[in-house]
């Protein structure tokens, strides 16, 4: 998957359009993007990429290059 | 009084009902189940109150005949089997990108499958469920997706059944897809409420439409009109449920959610 692979994929999970989001999008600036977003995104790193999230994963996500860092540590985003 | 029945009064014709805190003012609503009985009452009735509706079924025919009864609206119609669960996303964002927000969904889509227990197997129950339940369900789930539903909420509406309240024999599939639907309508109407979109079901009593008559011809005559009989108000006219759901869709109704109004003339309070 690459950079921009990773975007459409997170904007799905919050219900974002394409091309609203990028790595220094602020949590607070994804209206999907609160505690039962969190949940999808848990759901959906589990689902599509077989990666269980720890509790310091959740809790250290505060942009959306946090996410993609994420990704990228398991190897699932080309780096 | 015993065998006395009361007689619902004349009920206003006319096409211009003037209901003006009903009106849906060009909002989109999808309702499933659109081409006979309730389904296609609660249509017109929300084309009526200038709802844009878009009908939802599998059979053309029907739904264009359905589409012939409406009011001047704008209307779309989508032929879907809401057993295909995985078909049902693609639809709806494309109907999205054409009319705009969606404001409600009204799942009246069902089917009936009278039988006892023995006969109740897996896949027999499984094909209720596909419907009644989880069609609706993935249908919610789309329409309330952030890029779908109107940005200042929605509005859905789950037509469930009084035999999802009440026993009845040989319903007992039937009944459990109809109980499924209301109790995970009150969970979503907990968890949509700070998005302003409400969630609402309602449970028709016997209501004259194909679907009953083709139910009801398994049970003896007898049996018929022993079920008619514990309706105080007669036997309902699909347009009597369909008044009752344009009220709980409409934006009016806005302080209304997790609710189950049964409609039933008066089964329910026996």
């Amino acid at each position: 998957m690459d950079r921009q692979e990773a975007l459409t994929w997170i904007g799905e999970v919050f219900e974002e359009a394409p091309g609203r989001i990028g790595p220094t999008t602020a949590r607070e600036e994804v209206p999907g993007w609160d505690s039962l977003g969190t949940l999808s995104l848990i759901a959906a790193f589990d689902e599509r990429f077989n990666i269980q999230l720890s509790e310091g994963d959740i809790e250290g996500m505060k942009h959306i290059g946090d996410i993609l860092e994420i990704l990228q540590r398991h190897g699932a985003l080309a780096s | 009084m015993e065998g006395e029945k009361a007689t619902a009064a004349a009920l206003p014709t006319d096409e211009t009902l003037h209901c003006s805190f009903l009106d849906f003012a060009g909002r989109w609503v999808v309702v499933t189940g659109a081409s006979s009985g309730i389904g296609r009452a609660i249509a017109i009735e929300l084309a009526r109150h200038r709802a844009n509706v878009v009908l939802v079924g599998r059979d053309v025919d029907r739904l264009a005949e359905t589409a012939s009864q409406l009011p001047r609206c704008e209307h779309r119609t989508l032929i879907l089997d809401l057993a295909s669960h995985d078909e049902l996303a693609a639809a709806i964002q494309e109907l999205r990108r054409d009319t705009g927000p969606l404001y409600g969904l009204c799942h009246a889509a069902g089917v009936v499958d009278t039988r006892p227990l023995s006969a109740s197997t897996v896949p027999q129950v499984r094909a209720l469920l596909d419907v009644n339940f989880l069609g609706g369900l993935e249908l919610a789930r789309i329409v309330c997706r952030r890029d779908v539903v109107a940005p200042d909420g929605g509005s859905l509406l789950f037509i469930s059944s009084i035999y999802g309240l009440v026993g009845m024999p040989g319903q007992i599939a039937y009944s459990a897809t109809k109980g499924a639907v209301v109790a995970a309508a009150r969970a979503m109407a907990i968890e949509l409420a700070r998005r302003r979109i409400r969630v609402n079901t309602l449970s028709p009593g016997l209501v004259e439409t194909r679907m009953t008559e083709s139910a009801l011809d398994k049970l003896s005559s007898q049996q018929v009109d022993k079920l008619k009989a514990l309706h105080p108000l007669g036997v309902g006219e699909p347009v009597d449920v369909a008044r009752a759901a344009v009220f709980l869709l409409a934006p009016a109704s806005r302080w209304i959610t997790g609710i189950d109004l049964p409609v039933d003339g008066g089964f329910i309070a026996q």
